[in-house]
């Protein structure tokens, strides 16, 4: 079995759904990303990704908007439907 | 810490994220004694709150919305340790019953602190209408504490929820002891840390499995305090667990610790919740619009152009009356103007102060009290109407979850000058007061981003630099009143907007910093409560109320001498020999460059220095000084040009920010330099601007 594809949050598109791999980094941003549930392991929906401004996700039932500098330094796992 | 069953009187304290209807519920309990907020970061300030219940005085404590315990930000830290402190009797944390999975994280870390908590589900209302059934009573019995539906729509559950936080204060109900979650195999690496810190028990003030916990999480301010009580090697020696624990799962242990808590909710409420149908909200178009490119930004503005135009012409008649002007309806333009608020309210007060001298007779006292306290209060007081029916629209626009979205959506034009989506808030409120907009700041998280908004957002005009810009455009040909007009608006963003590049790219060379950033939270749009929009006008018309009846008040005063006494201390009735005509000519010269002839430029200058105080005096000076009735009357009688008129109202726009907001900039930025700087950066600015200005004009 191959492993799977990793890919960045930004590079997912609208409508797609992924799981969290890694999330790259250190300092302040990283914790309120757990805290509001985005924890690797965890499955996002991308609801927009219009490739030019913020991301916009939904992680457990809460939409939030995530700027692509951030989104880049999530790891991503996509699922296919 | 011993406690009494016989107490009569507890402290209960509220927490909650952000957006779980907390400030609502705080509001409702304590019978509306304290402050609502729902522009992010308003509830920074701890709010208290009595009530009575069962024959119980209860002291609520409204902690400021937080995702979790983190020392990320100051409202975490607050938060935390007032809960260590055991101050609290008893602490309820709410959370949202559509979003049980995401807010209960605060939850259970709130429990790993203490015991004595109860859960509230919020929203309970609108979660069966959502398809989502919550089993209380089998989470209260896995957790071992009350929880309790509630609903601030029906209010249901208020007193059940006030009566399990009384049982949990009186040892009744609750944990003896702090939640213990399992953490799995960061165990071992837990009691080594737990181990270590038992030798000091009885120095520590925390509980013992909280600190190991923490500190394996990375807390800085935990660590600072046990290297303080237990010593640099214990210190070094928790942060070697840490460094071991990093290695062995190759990951962050602050990412490992959260990622168990969630699973470990999970476990507690996988089937204690019941989703039936998931329902998106049925504005989920609307709210796509936002997210499009052009189309998002251009709504967004369009929502909040709107919204002034609504709200000044309502309280001044402009724009409308400028716009009917040039359509030729000249009647219709000027009772537009006359009836609007502000033009009924003028009219009020100045027939107040014509019968109070027509009453009483003409004498220095009376004419203090007409001339001096109640036009200058008057002439602030007009403004109330404006602020609340713009705080009317901020709220609902908070409240129902449109603004968040509008950040997103002007984040990426934003970026370009160096600030995030969030700025989008107190740059809007900016538009009505710089003073709520300063402290609106809180809420965005980049602290180098914060402190340029600091500086820069008092160039964004407020409702009082509008007057005196509307009042300038008023002696003008309609057409170029107009043109007066967006000249200031258009110069003002223009300095905010180029400020903020200028400072932004100094600190990107200085640092390497990159784009702004952005973690926004979208709570689904729903219909505001009337209740919580009511509130927020409240506050904002008696934050202003307070203004005008205290610093207003005084200043009214202090000018009415200042005009009316000459040096020799004697009563004049001419200004020109006042105390303030003696001050104003040794600063006459600041507008001799744009042609101003030296017998006028005192009253220019001295009405420009009132501005420093309060900018919408800058008027009621210019009338008094010129012993005219009105601003188009006193600048006809300074007889300034197109040219000097246009020129001033740049300066009057940028120059300098009135007392009350450099006081704010001051306590929030808590340096003097940092003042100063704003200060004299604005002033350099405003000087340059307006002698570009009237040079430009000159040739135009």
């Amino acid at each position: 079995m191959s492993t799977p594809r990793q890919i960045t949050l930004e590079q997912m598109p609208s409508g797609s759904r992924g799981r969290v791999v890694e999330i790259i980094g250190r300092g302040g941003w990283i914790y309120r990303l757990y805290q509001m549930g985005l924890t690797p392991g965890v499955t996002v929906d991308v609801v927009m990704n219009i490739g030019r401004g913020p991301i916009i996700i939904r992680v457990m039932g809460v939409e939030i908007a995530i700027g692509r500098g951030i989104a880049r330094r999530i790891i991503v796992e996509p699922i296919n439907p | 810490m011993s406690r009494s069953t016989h107490k009569k009187e507890y402290e209960i304290a509220i927490i909650g994220q952000p957006n779980v209807g907390k400030s609502t519920l705080f509001n409702i309990l304590t019978g509306r004694r304290a402050h609502v907020a729902n522009w992010p970061g308003v509830t920074v300030e701890v709010h208290e709150g009595e009530t009575e219940f069962d024959g119980y005085k209860i002291k609520l404590v409204d902690l400021p919305g937080i995702y979790g315990f983190s020392t990320l930000s100051l409202e975490e830290r607050i938060a935390r340790n007032y809960i260590l402190s055991g101050r609290p009797d008893a602490v309820i944390v709410l959370v949202d019953s559509l979003n049980p999975e995401r807010t209960m994280y605060l939850a259970i870390q709130a429990l790993e602190m203490t015991g004595k908590v109860v859960i509230g589900f919020t929203k309970s209302d609108a979660a069966h209408a959502h398809g989502i059934h919550i089993n209380y009573d089998l989470i209260s019995k896995r957790l071992g504490v009350p929880v309790i539906p509630v609903s601030a729509a029906t209010l249901r559950g208020i007193r059940s929820l006030l009566r399990a936080a009384i049982d949990v204060a009186r040892g009744k109900a609750g944990r003896r002891k702090p939640l213990r979650i399992d953490y799995g195999e960061l165990e071992p690496h837990v009691s080594s840390i737990e181990s270590i810190l038992r030798g000091f028990e009885e120095r520590l003030e925390y509980p013992i499995r909280w600190m190991a916990l923490r500190l394996l999480e990375g807390d800085d301010d935990l660590y600072k305090y046990v290297k303080g009580v237990c010593g640099e090697a214990v210190a070094e020696e928790i942060q070697r667990i840490r460094e071991e624990v990093r290695r062995i799962f190759h990951r962050d242990p602050a990412e490992l610790l959260a990622r168990k808590r969630f699973e470990y909710l999970r476990k507690i409420l996988g089937d204690a919740i019941v989703r039936l149908a998931i329902k998106r909200g049925r504005f989920e178009g609307f709210t796509r619009l936002f997210y499009r490119p052009f189309i998002g930004p251009i709504l967004s503005i369009a929502i909040l152009l709107g919204m002034f135009m609504i709200a000044f012409t309502i309280n001044t008649g402009f724009p409308l009356n400028i716009l009917l002007d040039s359509l030729g309806m000249h009647g219709a333009a000027s009772a537009v103007e006359e009836y609007s608020i502000g033009g009924l309210m003028e009219k009020l007060f100045s027939w107040i102060s014509g019968w109070i001298i027509n009453t009483f007779g003409e004498s220095w006292l009376t004419d203090l009290i007409a001339n001096g306290i109640i036009s200058g209060v008057g002439s602030v007081l007009i403004f109330l109407p404006l602020i609340m029916i713009v705080s009317l629209f901020l709220a609902i626009l908070e409240d129902s979850g449109i603004a968040p979205r509008m950040a997103v959506s002007l984040h990426g034009p934003l970026s370009k000058i160096g600030v995030s989506g969030h700025a989008i808030f107190p740059m809007t409120m900016s538009l009505g007061c710089n003073v709520p907009a300063i402290l609106a700041t809180r809420a965005i998280p980049s602290r180098s981003e914060r402190l340029r908004l600091l500086i820069t957002l008092p160039f964004i005009p407020c409702q009082a630099r509008l007057v005196v810009i509307l009042a300038f455009a008023s002696s003008l040909v309609s057409g170029y009143g107009a043109l007066l007009v967006v000249l200031g608006y258009a110069v003002a963003f223009l300095a905010f907007a180029l400020v903020n590049k200028v400072l932004y790219m100094l600190e990107k060379r200085k640092t390497g910093r990159k784009e702004p950033e952005l973690v926004l939270e979208l709570p689904p749009i729903h219909r505001p409560l009337g209740r919580v929009i009511w509130w927020h006008v409240w506050d904002s018309s008696k934050h202003f109320l307070k203004k005008a009846g205290t610093i207003i008040f005084a200043l009214s005063i202090i000018l009415w001498f200042m005009i009316n006494v000459s040096p020799s201390l004697a009563l004049t009735d001419n200004p020109a020999e006042s105390i303030a005509a003696g001050f104003a000519h040794f600063l006459s010269p600041i507008v001799y460059p744009i042609g101003i002839s030296p017998g006028k430029a005192w009253i220019v200058a001295f009405a420009l220095l009132v501005g420093f105080i309060a900018k919408e005096a800058v008027i009621e000076t210019l009338t008094i000084l010129t012993g005219t009735a009105s601003a188009q009357q006193a600048l006809a009688l300074l007889g300034l040009t197109v040219p000097q008129l246009a020129a001033l109202t740049v300066f009057v726009v940028l120059y300098v920010p009135c007392i009350a907001t450099l006081a704010v900039i001051y306590s929030e930025s808590r340096s003097i330099k940092h003042t100063l700087a704003t200060i004299a950066l604005m002033l350099s600015i405003a000087y340059v601007a307006m002698l570009i200005t009237y040079g430009l004009s000159l040739i135009l």
